[in-house]
């Protein structure tokens, strides 16, 4: 019983799964957030858990923002605000327009990584119960990985180190980096969750990587030259509102 | 904005209490995830869309277009559950060396497949139906009911608020850029033209929060936003739809149970 495939039929289906995978990804509405139902409860549950304490912080941290000064609560909502739709703002990239996470990157500079988990929480809440993307019993590993993994990572392994080198490299690295961070979080949610059954974590973290490096890669890097004309821009205009920022 | 945005507050279900339409949504989720058989997600499928079709008026074709998208994305990651990797060949199984890999699709990863694709499909279907259904305004007051602290919620709030006036002004801001061709010279320009949009954007999320802020200010704001409860119908139905929903995929559920034993017995 031998099913081998033909060298045709295999790099046929090479070819198809690349550019399947290539095709269905652009057109995907949103970047690469855990859909509902698709991690099983257990796993489901495991990242709400994770993502506890880091709300918990980020709640504090909210919450004394706002008793020293109310009138923050606007700022704040149209902080969030902006991050929700920056993230409409379509950037042109190898495989098609598509929508990104651009909004966590730049917010992690502004107003720093635990404000960043919370309104970026609050964007994911917004995205699944307002156009159906992401989902709620996948909100913890979705927060996880685009609101508090990426910003955080970004924050202390490369904004904070790197803040004596050029502008628009610290720029374009946290965002970077941002990017990249939630992505590999990501992938590494659904390797723990669907091990593969003949290369357990690794190789099942290679395919899901495999899989939305495609559209990802290209991605990361249109979102790191994104943030720098969007921080020059800002930088180079001295109206009274970055003062506040 | 948003095709489902719109629905939520034309559709039938629309001022009814969002606490019901909740419960139902979050119910089916839970046990597609819990029970996790194929034949419960098939269930949960076809009883949210019997109810954003029949009960709420929805579109049939408006909620299974949503609904097949999510499905070509589901099926795109669940290539990976399917598709195994292995080092050498195992004997088992489609194959397909690579390399020095081999690709490798089971009976067993195709089941897990079609179990994950259902049980996705259904935890979004209850999804759309709850975004098709219910306003978000309404969510986040049924939000603030529980322990969520006060100050989120108003910050919530003014975000739900201020994304649809930000995205207005992104939207003339970019088509402004485009009459004057800011985005058809290539991948530079285009590049230049999103961020002098993405600057502007915050500048003008900025000057409105200090607008606001000043006029909240002068009207005596202490930092609490005190609005009038909007009032809400009861469920239609809410009692037998929802021991039907329960009853239907748990029956759903000891049936594949039964009938997998009794398939051991014979086979």
């Amino acid at each position: 019983m031998k099913k081998v495939l033909s060298k045709k039929w295999k790099l046929g289906l090479i070819a198809l799964l690349v550019l399947g995978s290539a095709q269905v990804v652009s057109a995907a509405p949103m970047q690469m957030h855990v859909m509902e139902g698709f991690l099983p409860w257990q796993w489901a549950l495991f990242w709400w858990a994770v993502a506890l304490p880091f709300w918990i912080i980020g709640i504090r941290q909210v919450g004394a923002i706002l008793r020293e000064q109310p009138e923050k609560r606007i700022y704040l909502g149209l902080a969030g605000g902006f991050i929700f739709v920056l993230s409409a703002l379509k950037i042109p990239s190898v495989t098609g327009s598509s929508s990104h996470p651009t909004g966590t990157g730049i917010g992690t500079m502004l107003f720093g990584p635990f404000v960043v988990g919370i309104l970026g929480t609050v964007a994911l809440i917004f995205q699944a119960l307002l156009v159906a993307h992401g989902g709620i019993s996948t909100l913890g590993a979705n927060a996880m990985s685009m609101a508090i993994g990426g910003p955080l990572i970004a924050y202390y392994l490369v904004w904070r180190p790197l803040k004596n080198s050029p502008f628009y490299v610290r720029v374009f690295m946290t965002a970077f980096v941002a990017d990249l961070a939630t992505y590999l979080i990501t992938t590494t949610q659904l390797a723990l969750a669907f091990p593969d059954p003949f290369s357990g974590f690794v190789g099942s973290w290679l395919k899901f990587a495999g899989i939305f490096a495609v559209t990802q890669i290209p991605l990361a890097i249109g979102e790191g030259i994104l943030s720098v004309l969007i921080m020059n821009a800002l930088q180079s205009n001295t109206e009274q509102e970055l003062v506040q920022a | 904005m948003n095709v489902i945005d719109r629905y939520a507050y034309m559709n039938r279900l629309a001022k009814v209490n969002p606490a019901g339409k909740a419960v139902i949504a979050l119910v089916t989720i839970g046990l597609c995830l819990v029970l996790n058989r194929p034949i419960v997600g098939v269930l949960a499928v076809g009883w949210m869309f019997g109810l954003a079709v029949w009960l709420a008026g929805i579109p049939a074709k408006v909620f299974r277009r949503v609904l097949l998208a999510e499905a070509g994305f589901l099926l795109l990651t669940s290539v990976g559950v399917a598709v195994s990797i292995a080092t050498r060949d195992h004997g088992v199984g489609w194959r397909l060396p690579v390399g020095r890999f081999w690709l490798v699709v089971t009976p067993e990863s195709l089941e897990q497949m079609v179990r994950l694709m259902t049980r996705a499909l259904g935890g979004a279907s209850a999804l759309n139906f709850l975004a098709f259904t219910t306003p978000l305004v309404d969510l986040v007051g049924l939000l603030r009911r529980m322990w969520l602290p006060e100050a989120l919620i108003d910050v919530m709030v003014i975000m739900y608020r201020f994304i649809f006036v930000l995205l207005e002004t992104l939207n003339k801001m970019v088509k402004a850029q485009s009459s004057r061709l800011g985005y058809a010279a290539g991948y530079r320009r285009g590049m230049q033209a999103a961020g002098t949009a993405g600057a502007q954007l915050f500048f003008s999320a900025m000057r409105r929060s200090q607008r606001l802020e000043t006029a909240l200010a002068s009207r005596g704001f202490d930092g609490e936003l005190r609005v009038l409860k909007s009032r809400h119908e009861v469920m239609p139905w809410f009692g037998i739809i929802l021991v039907g929903l329960v009853g239907s995929l748990f029956v759903g559920f000891g049936l594949t149970a039964e009938s997998l034993r009794m398939l051991r017995f014979f086979g």
